[in-house]
């Protein structure tokens, strides 16, 4: 699976939506399940998918599906 | 009634609006004649206001969440004659399908604000912020104790995963945080570290039971900043704090809630927690017929959760008489929940599991949503798990025990 399969999984699992649902285009509080206790799930799932400690700033900073792509970046997890 | 300091301020951190004794007065104005108000109660200043405002003409004030709909409620307690010393009417449970009131009369909810500001040594110079939503009794007691006290609170709709909340915190100098225990869980996963925030000197816990590992994990965050964290214990009935746990006994009282509010006494009694305290409530209501009775618990109230108390006076619970579960700090009837759904529901951390049998991934997310939508909590707070056949004791009773085993 590439890497942006599994974070598309990661969000769909976190957010609890459907397998085919889509998640590219999601933001934080724009999706009525994206809120601050599926932040947590979220932040959660992605750690443990990719093995990354994620920093303070960047979980507040992880503001929508694009963001998370660029904040995995900074970890050295090249989202494509 | 009035809980309001003279010194004490009330501040919208998002748009800067400051409660003025001008706008209590003009809500005061509006309120005039009223027997019994409906208040959804957001985290503003005209809430805030009107609240008071009711308060100080002796209106008892159902206050309720500005998101819910309740027609229901409304139609079921509406009514002109309310007993003299009703002061305020809170829901016990986020359940939709249970809406029992508490009866706090004014001299509980008074009594209250003062061992909560004195208990956690609130003064003038204390800082809040709105953790917590202000219908539910935690986040009230915060805004209670503090007002009393002369102190400030901070008005704030965002939450701790979002940046404004940590701005405001800092530029308002908040002294005083207040969390229900997955707060806690959430602030491990942001790496909470109080001395990026140097003005906050105190944390409160409450609204469940606190793993004892994160109890020292945040202890030994403040006390390494110079701060303190309060473990405390309550019920909605007993408007709502019963004990607080002094920061510096937290490491040999590990695990306990704490000792009695002042004025207050504990009792164990066939095993259960019996507070005895000027703060205790009248009594339940469960219907507008209610309204007008008086005291019926006499300062006594069975708490329900089973506990012993050491040789000082420090309470430890140890479990619950009913079956009872708490999911982010709002409590829930295991029972309702079986009544309502085809499942078996146990209590764990934080967290209501249900088990239901054969059914498919799919039935199971489903279920999932609407269980927490009739509970009115988040999903995440509930599992639904599918199960073959639910596990039987000899007597053909489900067999919980085994459940808790399994999760």
């Amino acid at each position: 699976m590439t890497e942006l399969q599994r974070l598309r999984d990661a969000f769909r699992t976190a957010l609890d939506l459907p397998a085919d649902a889509p998640v590219d285009d999601l933001r934080y509080q724009d999706n009525e399940k994206w809120d601050s206790l599926a932040h947590m799930s979220l932040v959660a799932a992605i750690e443990d998918e990719f093995s990354v400690m994620i920093d303070t700033d960047d979980v507040i900073n992880m503001s929508s599906f694009g963001e998370a792509v660029r904040i995995l970046g900074k970890y050295g997890v090249d989202v494509k | 009634m009035n809980l309001l300091h003279p010194d004490a301020r009330v501040v919208d951190a998002a748009t800067g609006d400051e409660l003025t004794a001008g706008l209590i007065d003009r809500a005061a104005a509006e309120l005039a004649g009223e027997r019994l108000l409906f208040l959804p109660m957001p985290s503003t200043v005209p809430a805030v206001a009107r609240y008071l405002a009711a308060l100080r003409l002796d209106i008892p004030v159902v206050l309720l969440d500005p998101e819910g709909d309740h027609t229901e409620l409304i139609q079921r307690y509406a009514t002109d004659e309310v007993h003299p010393d009703l002061a305020l009417l809170l829901t016990t449970s986020g359940s939709t399908g249970n809406p029992k009131l508490v009866r706090l009369s004014r001299s509980a909810v008074l009594a209250n604000a003062r061992q909560v500001a004195e208990s956690l040594g609130v003064t003038g110079d204390d800082v809040a912020i709105t953790t917590l939503p202000l219908f539910y009794s935690y986040g009230l007691s915060v805004l209670h104790s503090h007002l009393l006290a002369g102190a400030t609170v901070v008005l704030e709709r965002t939450g701790i995963m979002q940046r404004d909340f940590w701005t405001a915190v800092d530029e308002h100098r908040v002294t005083s945080l207040a969390f229900v225990p997955y707060q806690y869980e959430m602030l491990r996963r942001l790496r909470f570290d109080p001395a990026k925030h140097p003005s906050v000197r105190t944390l409160t816990q409450a609204g469940g039971r606190l793993r004892a590992e994160l109890m020292t994990d945040f202890a030994q965050r403040m006390s390494d900043a110079g701060g303190r964290l309060f473990v405390m214990y309550g019920q909605t009935e007993a408007a709502p704090r019963m004990a607080t746990l002094p920061p510096d006994r937290l490491g040999d009282k590990l695990g306990s809630v704490g000792l009695a509010m002042p004025g207050g006494a504990f009792a164990i009694e066939d095993d259960e927690v019996v507070y005895r305290g000027p703060n205790v409530m009248m009594g339940y209501a469960e219907s507008a017929a209610d309204l007008v009775r008086g005291d019926e618990q006499g300062g006594v109230l069975r708490t329900g959760d089973l506990g012993r108390l050491d040789d000082e006076g420090f309470l430890f619970i140890t479990g619950r008489l009913k079956r009872m579960g708490k999911v982010f700090g709002v409590r829930i009837n295991l029972d309702d929940v079986e009544r309502e759904f085809p499942v078996a529901a146990v209590a764990g951390d934080d967290r209501l599991h249900v088990f239901a049998e054969g059914i498919t991934a799919d039935d199971a997310r489903a279920l999932r949503t609407k269980v927490a939508e009739w509970l009115g909590t988040h999903f995440t707070g509930v599992d639904v798990r599918p199960i073959e056949a639910l596990p039987l004791l000899p007597n053909g009773k489900t067999d919980y025990r085994a459940l808790e085993a399994s999760l």
